[in-house]
């Protein structure tokens, strides 16, 4: 594959003049904005280029499937996804089946996407029209594809007899011959073959293997009776056709299918249809004659129609892994080998069993990865890609291949406002550098309202990701701060047990009340229970809010032991140590004896040790005298009480 | 008839699903309100149901462009509702039909940015409760507004009633609510009051979890039901005090909705964030005409709740969150994460 380049301009003139430089943004996206390096010995003088208005263009690729339209693709096929996923996860003997219906489930999820856009490209027009129909063709061969694929790869086929499967799979994709055979048998019957397309539609219907209705129509021809329509009748009807059902085998069938041949070789040697120029030749389209065929081939619209029509009558029987040699003679004799679209391609691949170049191919059907990324899965899943595991001239592995594309699509889909849930579900199925992807791009993600960073946080938490969890709930915390709105952001600490940040807040709350004495968000603080424990000084902001609250509800004695209990912890902040020793200074003088002799002490001791406190050095004094009056009254009470 | 469900994709994440209540019947018609996308909406859905497709396919009728997620919204009649936005914004809408036949939505009152911060920014207006045409309002900045939707003006405004976010609130009567916050403290508030203090503050659980979402019972207006973030169900009969009488853990995950069935109190239907659409069905196996059993409401019996109750799977359990679920009669809506709307016929309520 040669590389493909692609030139965009940036319209703006400084970036023009002074180059310009890119940095990603996350995820999807690049800014691009004028940019002048300058290295350490450039000379320093003023930029050339100022003053100017800079400007900062944001590039991103094009992705269709974020189409509203296609965003329907997007989701369904997610659902499928996991399904798969699923399925593989609980080693069900009956996989092949049910690998297959979710094959079809996919396939039935695009034709419904086909269906949404075919309406959608009526409605429209313009240049809106060209790009719903362009929508239309890359889905269709996708389809087209995927179908093939399904019949050659997914589909476990008894005897490897995939003729029938080809045929079915000709007739969805040119449906035209059965539409117009309905039509004609919808209308006037009389005098069919007066119509224009009779005999197109007749031998347009036998190349698709439809013997019923050809042989329907034949009889609706006003010279039905004749002699050469009735032997034509009788022909058809007797041609043995390979139906695994049918209770014979292969070669069983073949014997009796070599016997037909011979019998009508011998009619049609015997000139017996040579009065009717279209029978004559439908009969030597069924024994393959060659220069039959080389009359029809020209209807074919594509070479696989004719490939399938061609077997049909060539080698019923013919396994899917001859069919490469035949699509091959098939396309030469076509003659388009040099002019081959690129679903072709990708069909021959297919036909080859060629599966890397299969998907090789199909990362170019430019619908952003959807397509390889669930049929690389869908065939790996059901064995097919296990070859490259057993090959040693590759380092490609099945895994990787699989999981390469997985990735490429979920990063895809995290760039996107709305679908990031679904990627993730994605990465989530990449064993080797998924969660670590996840890991990257989930704190990418912009957070939005409280809700929406929630459902991220819950998608972090179930991926077992606690320090993702952890610094989102710090984004949160920090522009909860900034909102003015501590309580929140003490909440987000707690949700996500921060002890570093439920300490900063836990100081910002005490130094706080030590400026201006007022104590915030109590509403929170009085219900912090065990979740205090979290840090250290969350636990002192704590306890001294009870503090206070058993104080101001006059229950003295209790308030004596918790100021004990503090000053004892170790706990207390150095810049808190003044407010807390004037808190003890009402239970030191208060009327009722609240605190004994041995928590003077301990509040002694304490003041003896941070005496060299500056801010404390007008209170000391008035401290001391309180204590000691208290120790007196404590002395003298607890002798009473020996 | 058989339950079955319909799931449409519709191109966005959905947040909130109500059905537009029709007075005479059946309704056929539901709105929705978008999050996450880079244009919300506000769609009028309807659909009809045909005897000969047993499919129903809900076309939109009317799309209204909404700033910022739609957080909340709820109809106060068949003709007006109320919407509330991520942007702090709340919106009395009007539905219409013009004289072309045309069905339009109106803005008939707005209240702009009535929750922000105070640095500016915007502060989501997380739920509010409607009691007539009385509206409470709560939202991430910790303030309660209320509003009534006949004037422009705020009634009242409790500044910093909280200092968490407010998830989610309920009118208890005419003049209290009840909120509940991101660390699960459940409040309940006496408008009449002029203290911005509430009357009475409960926890939803010792551990920190957020209330996610609230009800009462239809005919028992003092039993209230919880759902958290973590799943439980968390129920209140607030006549008594203000310890929960039973606690469920129910879902797997953050419980999104619950709905009492307004016309069969005994069935409750809850959704949540694990994917997965519940109806409760509280078990009668004692007769009705039992004198001892008609007083108890199963969901106030502690002893052996589990059999108090058979719970159904609506559907089933999907990959992504359900953001909501509205209940009409025997059919339920719920909407998806995954760009889905699901609509659930046949629901057997009547048992």
């Amino acid at each position: 594959m040669e590389p493909s380049l692609k030139t965009f301009t940036i319209p703006d003139e400084l970036c023009r003049r002074a180059g310009i430089a890119a940095t990603w943004l996350p995820i999807n996206e690049l800014g691009v904005f004028a940019y002048q390096h300058v290295k350490a010995h450039s000379p320093d003088q003023p930029s050339a280029y100022g003053p100017a208005d800079a400007s900062v263009f944001k590039v991103r690729q094009q992705v269709i499937l974020f189409e509203p339209i296609l965003r329907k693709l997007v989701n369904e096929a997610n659902g499928t996804f996991l399904s798969v996923q699923e399925l593989m996860s609980t080693n069900s003997p009956e996989f092949k089946t049910e690998l297959l219906k979710l094959s079809r489930q996919y396939r039935s999820i695009i034709r419904a996407c086909l269906e949404n856009l075919q309406d959608e490209v009526m409605r429209e027009r313009g240049e809106r029209k060209e790009e719903l129909q362009n929508y239309i063709t890359i889905f269709y061969s996708v389809e087209c594809v995927w179908h093939l694929c399904e019949i050659l790869f997914v589909d476990n086929i008894p005897g490897n007899v995939v003729l029938p499967h080809l045929l079915e799979w000709v007739r969805f994709h040119f449906p035209k011959y059965e539409r117009k055979a309905a039509k004609l048998l919808a209308g006037d019957l009389v005098g069919l073959e007066s119509q224009p397309d009779y005999w197109e539609t007749v031998i347009g219907l036998l190349m698709q293997g439809r013997i019923e209705v050809v042989r329907a129509l034949l009889r609706l021809h006003s010279a039905a009776d004749s002699k050469p329509f009735k032997l034509v009748d009788q022909t058809l009807k007797a041609m043995p056709i390979y139906s695994i059902y049918s209770g014979i085998s292969a070669t069983e069938f073949n014997l009796k299918w070599k016997h037909w041949l011979v019998d009508t070789q011998s009619k049609i040697d015997a000139k017996l249809f040579i009065s009717e120029r279209h029978l004559h030749l439908m009969m030597r389209l069924s024994v393959g004659e060659e220069t039959a065929w080389n009359e029809v081939q020209n209807h074919c619209e594509a070479w696989y129609e004719l490939l399938a029509a061609w077997l049909f009558y060539t080698e019923p029987t013919i396994k899917s892994f001859e069919l490469g040699q035949y699509a091959r003679r098939c396309i030469s004799r076509m003659g388009i080998a040099l002019h081959m679209r690129h679903l072709d391609q990708v069909l021959l691949a297919a036909m080859e069993s060629d599966i890397i170049q299969v998907i090789k191919e199909i990362q170019h059907m430019s619908e952003n990865g959807w397509f390889a990324s669930h049929l690389t899965d869908l065939l790996y899943h059901s064995g097919r890609l296990d070859f490259l595991d057993t090959s040693e001239a590759d380092d490609l592995v099945a895994s990787r291949l699989r999981e390469c594309f997985l990735l490429d699509y979920g990063t895809l889909l995290m760039g996107h406002n709305s679908l990031w849930q679904v990627g993730l579900s994605y990465l989530d199925h990449c064993p080797t550098d998924g969660i670590n992807t996840i890991e990257l791009l989930i704190t990418r993600l912009p957070l939005g309202s409280e809700a929406r960073a929630q459902k991220i946080i819950r998608e972090a938490q179930k991926r077992d990701l606690p320090h993702i969890v952890q610094s989102i709930c710090k984004i949160l915390g920090m522009n909860s701060l900034k909102r003015g709105r501590i309580g929140n952001a003490l909440t987000w600490a707690l949700k996500s047990r921060d002890s570093g940040f439920a300490s900063v807040l836990a100081d910002k709350f005490l130094r706080e009340y030590s400026t201006n004495g007022k104590l915030q968000c109590t509403d929170l603080l009085d219900n912090l229970g065990s979740s205090m424990l979290v840090s250290d000084r969350l636990v002192f902001l704590g306890k001294y809010f009870e503090l206070h609250k058993v104080y101001q509800g006059k229950n003295y004695k209790e308030a004596a032991n918790l100021i004990v209990s503090l000053l004892a912890s170790k706990l207390t902040p150095k810049y808190f140590w003044s407010t807390l020793l004037s808190d003890a200074l009402p239970l030191l003088e208060c009327n009722e004896l609240v605190m004994s002799s041995n928590d003077t002490f301990t509040l002694l001791h304490c003041l003896e040790e941070k005496c060299n406190l500056p801010e404390i050095q007008d209170k000391i004094e008035l401290i001391r005298l309180a204590a000691a009056r208290n120790l007196a009254r404590a002395l003298t009470h607890e002798a009473q009480l020996n | 008839m058989t339950q079955n469900v319909h799931g449409t994709f519709i191109s966005e994440k959905t947040n909130k699903i109500r059905w537009r209540p029709d007075p005479f019947g059946y309704s056929n018609s539901f709105i929705t309100g978008s999050w996450d996308n880079d244009q919300n909406n506000i769609k009028l859905w309807n659909f009809e149901e045909n005897e000969d497709d047993p499919d129903i396919y809900p076309f939109v009728i009317k799309n209204y462009p909404f700033e910022g997620d739609v957080t909340e919204a709820k109809f106060a009649n068949p003709d007006y509702f109320v919407a509330s936005s991520s942007l702090g914004s709340l919106y009395c809408l009007k539905v219409s039909s013009e004289i072309t036949g045309e069905t339009i939505i109106t803005e008939e009152r707005s209240w702009n940015k009535l929750h922000r911060s105070k640095n500016g920014d915007a502060s989501s207006c997380t739920s509010f409760g409607m009691y007539e045409s009385d509206i409470v309002t709560v939202g991430e900045d910790g303030n309660i507004n209320l509003l009534t939707a006949q004037r422009k003006d705020i009634v009242r405004t409790i500044d910093e009633a909280d200092s968490c976010s407010l998830n989610c609130v309920i009118f208890l009567k005419f003049n209290e609510i009840l909120t509940g916050n991101l660390r699960g403290q459940m409040k309940i508030w006496d408008l009449r009051s002029n203290e911005n203090k509430p009357t009475t503050t409960f926890m939803l659980s010792g551990d920190q979890i957020a209330a996610t979402s609230l009800t009462f019972h239809p005919t028992q207006r003092h039993m209230i039901v919880a759902g958290d973030e973590e799943g439980s169900l968390t129920v209140w009969d607030l006549r008594q005090n203000i310890f929960p009488v039973n606690l469920l853990s129910a879902h797997s995950d953050s419980v999104s909705e619950i709905h009492f069935h307004p016309d069969h109190p005994d069935q409750l239907f809850s959704c949540s964030s694990s994917g997965e659409l519940w109806h409760w069905i509280t078990n009668r196996s004692g007769t009705l005409l039992n004198i001892e059993n008609v007083e108890t409401n199963p969901w106030f019996s502690t002893d052996s709740i589990k059999n108090k109750f058979e719970v159904f799977m609506l559907m089933p359990k999907l990959h992504k969150p359900i953001n909501s679920l509205d209940l009409n009669r025997n059919r339920v809506l719920c909407s998806c994460d995954n760009e889905a709307i699901y609509l659930i016929n046949n629901v057997n309520v009547y048992n």
